[in-house]
């Protein structure tokens, strides 16, 4: 159980000055990051289409690097481990280089293409099969996928695991029986909700500034592990996928420009009808 | 027996979750096109006073679904409580509005019972005898049209303003009510929610937004910003801007839309003076509705506009900021 | 108000030593660390007691990416990378071998082919590659050497003991549109090194900085250039075939611009087409991305493209001023490749294969500085001589005068290179002066209202979406990105020049020449002349051309918070 003894530790690092250090147990932590096609890149459909073509431009998913740099300062108040993991082919290792250039300690990497094709409740399956041996307190997933966008895997991870979840964290506090989350509602709304360890979390984005990575951190990242894991090990974990992109497609506007003339009392009168009648906005 | 669909409303505060309509309108329009059979339940302490208004709709049959640990909304009770009524009355496809909450417990729910949620819907098609889902893909750029491929039951979540409330049809008579008393054991429910707040955001999220008023170069000075953001207050919306205005710092950069600031799909999309640079077109172009007023007939932003008035935005903008309120007032 | 980035002062910066820093992430970089790599390896091999490490010697790359800033059209000659790589066609990314070439001079509506492909311009044996694609391949292999490339990070400043380089320090991130840093500030490294290889591409900043500083350019030249102004398209099949090259002179330029076209096919329908400006045009109002576009109407080139799609824009400007303008380029601590140095073949119109040469060079020189642990301005000289005795200098000095003798039009341009060819180079003398370009610009006092002749070349582009773009268009495919809450890398050391002087003498050129749309005058009742200068920096492509092109020589291009700048995929 946690001491209600503090120690105080100085780090020599320089968040030193933003953070007053209380030693609480240590927390280990796991951020699943994606790599997802770079926002502007020009996306064009396989054969099939039922997916992009894989030659176009990768990035970390946004929403991931928030989870990850909220990681990061967790580990910073109460010390402990940053993991992270992502599953995909042999170019997702390039995230994962990327957060431990930032200052994750160690990667698991569930490399093959065929990850690509595993919708949520498979990859969550996939990760769930990944970690089994080790002892997370806090398993952290961004708030959605800047590809498929469903936000679902820490979800359903945390189903998996049999774990308490909160989504949508705005800030989270460590105390004797857990965690303190702040959640975000609608329409301006928030909510603390008290949990108890271990739990999934997804994160919110611009909740803070990405740090960058620095040349030594990237230069540290070359030796720390990055743990491989096949297809194979964890095939008997997952299953046929649940459901089914029958088309990609470009939407077709079907869009006939209407133009509103008149005098501007006149437009105003028509566009009001419009506002009202057609568009139900008022 | 046909299948049954079972459409699950949100409820806030003791009210009905607005959106909970589109949903009603969703489930009957997809009874119509497959033949199955539309239900409601409304999960929560005050599920029965507010199931009456869903029975008005035409649906079959309202469950109010009940347990004093409903209160307050926890995912762990929301999803155990479903999953007894569904393994109950075992419909075919189980459909709820993607709100914040349907987020935080669906997806528990459908693995709790080794199934799967589609979320995120903007429609649905139905070709020979099979039922597709179509969501947007990669922020908007491409669509997919997307199946089960499990057993039911299905569960499928529609975007705000997929379908739209009014269009949800009325029941020639009232619908029956069922109520049904659910079991939450003890330990079942981990966290501890504590009472809903409201605090002045920092930053103003642009895509919550179902209205939106924008301004362009057009507006040419600050001070005439003013005059659009009166618009925007008078229809109950946002105000946004192209690169240039929040560039120059008349308005702050969580305002801005485009590439290089935020992507935005809502209801209304209103173009004041923006020329329609592809810039500023791409984080705008999924909004269901857009008006554009230009005083240049060649803009880019007409080719992509619902409704498009060349004209003089200082001109136009002043009467129909006074219709719209003389609109709102009135009804 | 305008905010300028410089280094943030009074911050402790940490410090990391380095044997070899090499500034600069493309073919000549790339070339360097690989040559330097293979050295190594095999000094080590021969030497288990004296082992050399490659742990310290680094590439700094100020994209995002490996080759994400590299644009050229590109033609590779694969002389240098079959010195560094034999075998290097089996796996690098080729494009199409080249099959044919065809000159053509065009006007308004027609074309002629230029019966015989002139010598410089012929390119069997040449590759049509996409230099990003293979820098790309290039930074693959130079990491496998276990050599690290810093992507995201980028030179900011050369750091000095007297007349020594010392190293390079790196740029600082997380500073605000105000020059305050942020809360995810951090500050630049002091990269402390024994060799600091320059290789930035057209005029680098930390060269203008060395440059500037050692007076290197007394002796030379002052460097010329051109500016390139690119789109890739994929059109329909059969239009032209992989391998397929044209260059084109004339229209749409007058007797009084250098310049000219160039189209290349690729694989897969994807054609490079592209328009090189020289830097050096009289009419301040001339837009070089209006140039392109007013090229692709000619029927030659309107016919290839329609139907087709625009993938990609970009910009780059290329040093024209041939052997006399190379600045020294080794010193004491020091080296300079590629186009910084300006190993660019005018005439051939190709530097890849000169930057990869040159890289390869330098690769030996530090070699043997890190074996003698002396890289002083003696030992670094071997560089100068190995340069001057490579084929770099056969090749360079045949077409030494080729730009000077273009200084006074097309004709004459004309004359004297059909001179030089037939005395190997010399032309009328052996040495032609050159003048900078921006000093060619003319005052619209000089020029005629309406423009004349050059009228379809100056001001903005008017876009038809289809087959010809404005520039704000054709920006959005360059996919340029910046962090927005940043100082201005674009430094104006007095923009009352820009208010009060230029908008009146030459009508602020620099809204024309920059392909990028980040200079504009907007209307300001404050100022005498109504108008102010504005800049919107995070369109920026990194082409330098207004760090060239401004007829004041008041803008200094330094470069942004790293990771920033275009996405030059397939270019």
């Amino acid at each position: 159980m946690p001491s209600a003894n503090c120690q105080l530790l100085i780090y020599t690092d320089k968040f030193a000055a933003r953070n007053s250090y209380v030693r609480s147990n240590v927390l280990k932590i796991l951020v699943c990051m994606k790599q997802v096609p770079q926002k502007d890149a020009p996306l064009k459909l396989n054969d099939a289409a039922t997916w992009i073509r894989e030659d176009v431009s990768y990035e970390v998913n946004e929403p991931d690097a928030f989870a990850l740099e909220e990681a990061l300062r967790q580990r910073e108040k109460h010390t402990g481990e940053v993991v992270v993991i992502t599953s995909g082919p042999a170019r997702s290792q390039q995230v994962l280089r990327e957060a431990l250039a930032k200052g994750a300690d160690r990667a698991i990497h569930l490399e093959d293409n065929a990850f690509v094709g595993l919708d949520a409740f498979n990859t969550a399956k996939a990760f769930a099969a990944a970690i089994k041996d080790e002892k997370f307190d806090l398993i952290f997933t961004g708030l959605q996928s800047d590809d498929y966008g469903y936000a679902q895997t820490g979800v359903i991870l945390a189903e998996l695991l049999g774990w308490p979840h909160a989504t949508i964290i705005m800030h989270i506090e460590k105390n004797e029986t857990g965690i303190r989350v702040k959640r975000e509602l609608e329409a301006g709304f928030f909510q603390y909700v008290d949990m108890p360890l271990p739990a999934v979390l997804t994160i919110q984005s611009g909740i803070n500034k990405l740090r960058y990575a620095t040349l030594i951190g990237i230069k540290q990242a070359k030796n720390k592990p990055i743990r491989k894991i096949a297809l194979a090990e964890v095939q008997s974990a997952i299953g046929e996928n649940l459901q089914k992109i029958e088309r990609l497609y470009v939407p077709e506007k079907t869009k006939k420009t209407v133009h509103i003339d008149g005098t501007p009392a006149e437009i105003a009168k028509k566009l009001v009808d419009k506002l009202r009648n057609e568009l139900r906005v008022l | 027996m046909p299948d049954a669909i079972l459409v699950v409303v949100e409820q806030r505060e003791g009210k009905l979750n607005r959106v909970s309509w589109e949903t009603i309108a969703a489930g009957q329009a997809i009874a119509a096109a497959t033949g199955w059979t539309l239900d409601a339940a409304i999960v929560g302490e005050n599920g029965s006073a507010l199931a009456a208004e869903v029975a008005a709709k035409k649906v079959t049959k309202v469950y109010a679904v009940e347990s004093p640990k409903l209160e307050p909304y926890t995912p762990d009770a929301f999803a155990a409580a479903l999953k007894q009524l569904i393994a109950a009355k075992q419909p075919k496809l189980v459909l709820m509005p993607h709100t914040y909450q349907v987020r935080d417990f669906v997806p528990k729910l459908a693995t709790a019972m080794g199934r799967t949620v589609i979320s995120d819907c903007i429609g649905f098609k139905h070709e020979n005898g099979n039922l597709l889902f179509t969501r947007q893909m990669f922020q908007g750029k491409l669509a997919a049209d997307v199946s089960f491929a499990s057993e039911a039951p299905w569960f499928a979540t529609f975007q705000n303003g997929a379908f739209r409330g009014d269009q949800a049809e009325a029941g020639a008579s009232a619908a029956p009510i069922e109520t049904v008393k659910v079991e939450i054991t003890d330990g079942v429910i981990r966290n501890k929610p504590q009472d809903v707040f409201k605090e002045a955001k920092q930053a103003v999220d642009l895509t919550q937004a179902e209205i939106i008023v924008s301004v362009g170069r057009g507006i040419k000075e600050q001070k005439n910003i003013e005059m659009a953001k009166q618009l925007a207050e008078a229809l109950g919306g946002e105000l946004a801007a192209s690169r240039p205005i929040c560039d120059n710092g008349w308005l702050p950069m969580d305002r801005q839309i485009g590439s290089s600031g935020q992507t935005v799909a809502p209801k209304l999309y209103l173009a004041l003076g923006i020329s329609g640079a592809i810039q500023h077109i791409v984080g705008m172009k999924g909004a269901r509705t857009i008006i554009a007023v230009n005083k240049d007939s060649e803009a880019p932003i007409f080719e992509i506009a619902d409704y498009a008035i060349v004209g003089n935005l200082f001109d136009i903008v002043p009467p129909l900021t006074e219709e719209v309120k003389k609109a709102k007032a009135g009804s | 108000m305008l905010v300028f980035r410089k280094p943030i002062e009074g911050v402790e910066r940490p410090q990391m030593p380095a044997d070899v820093v090499i500034v600069g992430g493309g073919p000549a970089g790339m070339a360097c660390a690989l040559r330097l790599s293979q050295l190594i390896e095999a000094h080590n091999a021969q030497n288990p007691d004296s082992q050399l490490s490659k742990e310290n010697i680094y590439v700094l790359e100020k994209a995002r990416e490996i080759g994400q800033h590299c644009l050229s059209g590109a033609l590779l000659d694969p002389r240098s990378m079959r010195e560094l790589l034999p075998g290097f066609e089996k796996e690098a990314p080729l494009d199409a071998q080249v099959t044919k070439e065809a000159v053509y001079f065009l006007t308004q509506k027609s074309k002629f082919k230029l019966p015989i492909t002139p010598p410089p311009l012929r390119d069997h044996g040449n590759y049509v590659i996409s230099l990003n694609r293979f820098v790309k391949w290039m930074g693959s292999k130079v990491e496998e050497t276990g050599i690290t490339i810093f992507t995201g990070f980028a030179g900011a400043e050369l750091l000095y003991d007297g007349d020594r380089v010392t190293g390079v320090r790196t740029d600082d991130k997380g500073v605000d549109k105000e020059g305050r840093p942020k809360s995810n500030f951090e500050p630049g490294y002091d990269l402390n090194a024994k060799v600091v290889i320059l290789a930035e591409g057209p005029r680098g900043s930390l060269t203008k900085q060395l440059v500037s500083k050692f007076d290197l350019t007394k002796d030379a030249n002052p460097q010329t250039y051109g500016v390139g102004i690119k789109e890739l398209w994929e059109v329909p099949g059969g239009r032209i075939a992989p391998g397929e090259v044209i260059y084109t002179l004339g229209w749409p330029l007058t007797a009084k611009e250098y310049g000219g076209a160039w189209i290349y096919g690729g694989k897969d329908n994807i054609v490079s087409l592209g328009f090189v400006t020289g830097l050096d045009y009289p009419d301040p109002r001339l837009d070089p991305q209006r140039v392109l576009q007013e090229f692709k109407k000619h029927p030659l080139v309107s016919k290839l493209l329609e139907g087709g799609k625009t993938i990609r824009y970009g910009a780059k400007s290329m040093p024209y001023g041939g052997w006399w303008a190379i600045p020294p380029v080794a010193g004491n601590g020091w080296m300079i490749l590629g186009d910084s140095a300006g190993f660019l073949n005018s005439a051939r119109l190709k530097g890849i294969h000169l930057a990869i040469k040159s890289g390869m060079l330098a690769a030996e020189t530090a070699f043997e500085a890190l074996k003698k642990d002396n890289s002083s301005a003696a030992i670094l000289a071997a560089y100068q001589k190995k340069v001057e005795s490579s084929w770099i200098k056969d090749e360079l000095w045949k077409v030494r005068n080729m730009h000077q003798g273009f200084e006074q039009g097309f004709y004459a341009g004309m004359f004297h290179t059909g001179l030089q060819m037939i005395t190997g180079g010399r032309g009328l003398r052996n040495r032609y002066p050159a003048h900078a370009g921006h000093e060619h610009m003319r005052k619209l006092s000089e020029l005629p209202a309406d423009g004349g002749d050059e009228a379809h070349l100056l001001g903005p582009a008017k876009g038809d979406g289809k087959l010809i773009f404005d520039k704000l268009t054709d920006l959005y495919h360059s996919g340029t990105k910046h962090e927005e809450d940043q100082p201005s890398h674009l430094i104006i050391h007095d923009t009352n020049i820009c208010n009060e002087r230029c908008v009146k003498e030459y009508g602020s050129p620099c809204q024309n020449f920059c392909p990028a749309n980040v200079y504009e005058m907007v209307d300001d009742a404050t100022q005498p002349s109504g108008k102010r200068i504005s800049l919107n920096p995070s369109n920026c492509v990194h082409c330098k051309t207004c760090d060239i092109a401004d007829p004041y020589q008041i803008i200094t291009w330094v470069p942004p918070e790293g990771g920033g700048g275009p996405n030059y995929d397939g270019m």
